[in-house]
């Protein structure tokens, strides 16, 4: 292992017991960084599981309640990102067990709207049409994938997670990550060529 | 036999695009091995190609998608769980108190019911009573509170029942 991947580890390690020490002394302005900090993320992973951005919000807010009741849980051997994830989906789990028993696969296609991707707000030339068009095409597709596919084509390319941490936040074999991967790539390909629509 | 590898192949081959650009799924020798399979078979292979073009695009397009969080869901959040937080210190606190006080009048139970042992011991002696009847009196002065209060508690409930008894009838 080189010198600048033992320094970026060892200050994750660092930044992960902070973390943890936080957590466990529940104290607010740890978590009002945190939040901060995880926002956009958190919510797109969240918008991800569920495809509804108003229960996404919802799972939003429990989310940071749970990770504050529960934060001396919190293992600094772990990135916090990590643990945030399994968190909120664990949170997504049972709020469908609520509703029917069911695995993520309850959240798939009931009348849920697509992603909503906004204008960009730059020049309008050609290309950025084409590919805004493309995005909301993939936007689309992502909407009607398994959640498990959608999860781990999120967390893999849209967070920049690993297999590994994939795995750890889903409770999967990495196997499994991999071939969801795979597979909800291969089942957004109609929809990038449009032949879906 | 032959169609069968060749489907393996391909599986293989989109497989390894799919997860491209992800070092920590094979070792790094690993790696540059499937790579160079890799760049092998999509020389010959137009559909595996394709597939690589395609998710290299649904790859930037998932990128792409911009979903951010509202200020007003962030500072929603942030007030709840400051309020979350309070509550929870304040059931804490409560807690602590509350067990403080049991551990505080456990030692006053111990502390006054040896005294009270002695006190009827040394009474029972003056009266030259045989020891087993001082004990029961003993026994008798430590349950007497609870029964009163349970028969008191009783009393008042059998009032309060006749009272909404009265108001009904």
């Amino acid at each position: 292992m080189n010198a600048t991947a033992l320094y970026f580890e060892s200050s994750m390690t660092q930044e992960s017991t902070e973390i943890a020490r936080g957590l466990r002394r529940r104290d607010p302005d740890l978590l009002d960084r945190l939040i901060e900090q995880y926002q956009h993320r958190l919510l797109r992973y969240l918008i991800s599981l569920t495809g509804r951005r108003e229960l996404a919000e919802d799972l939003f807010q429990e989310t940071w309640i749970r990770v504050l009741e529960r934060g001396h849980q919190f293992n600094d051997k772990y990135a916090f990102g990590t643990w945030l994830f399994a968190v909120a989906r664990n949170l997504v789990i049972d709020h469908l067990r609520r509703k029917q028993p069911a695995s993520l696969d309850g959240l798939l296609n009931d009348g849920a709207e697509p992603f909503d991707v906004p204008a960009t707000g730059r020049a309008s030339a050609f290309d950025t049409t084409l590919q805004r068009e493309q995005n909301e095409q993939i936007a689309a597709g992502m909407q009607h994938l398994p959640a498990e596919y959608r999860e781990a084509l999120v967390l893999r390319f849209q967070e920049g997670m690993s297999i590994e941490e994939i795995a750890s936040v889903a409770s999967v074999p990495l196997g499994t990550v991999k071939s969801r991967i795979y597979r909800g790539l291969s089942a957004l390909e109609p929809w990038l060529k449009g032949a879906a629509l | 036999m032959n169609a069968n590898t060749s489907n393996d192949a391909h599986e293989r081959a989109r497989s390894l695009i799919a997860l491209a650009g992800s070092p920590d799924a094979l070792s790094n020798a690993d790696q540059q091995s499937s790579d160079t399979w890799l760049a092998v078979h999509l020389e010959t292979c137009a559909s595996c190609r394709a597939f690589a073009e395609n998710a290299g695009e649904t790859i930037r397009g998932l990128r792409a998608i911009p979903i951010a969080a509202e200020r007003s869901l962030v500072s929603t959040t942030q007030m709840r769980v400051r309020r979350r937080a309070l509550e929870l210190q304040r059931h804490r606190e409560r807690l602590w108190l509350v067990s403080v006080s049991c551990i505080a009048v456990t030692l006053c139970a111990l502390l006054s019911t040896a005294a009270l042992w002695r006190g009827f011991e040394w009474l029972g002696a003056r009266a030259q009573l045989a020891s087993s009847v001082w004990q029961v009196g003993f026994l008798v002065f430590c349950v007497m509170p609870a029964l009163v209060a349970g028969i008191a508690l009783l009393a008042k409930d059998k009032h309060l029942s006749d009272q909404i008894g009265s108001y009904r009838g």
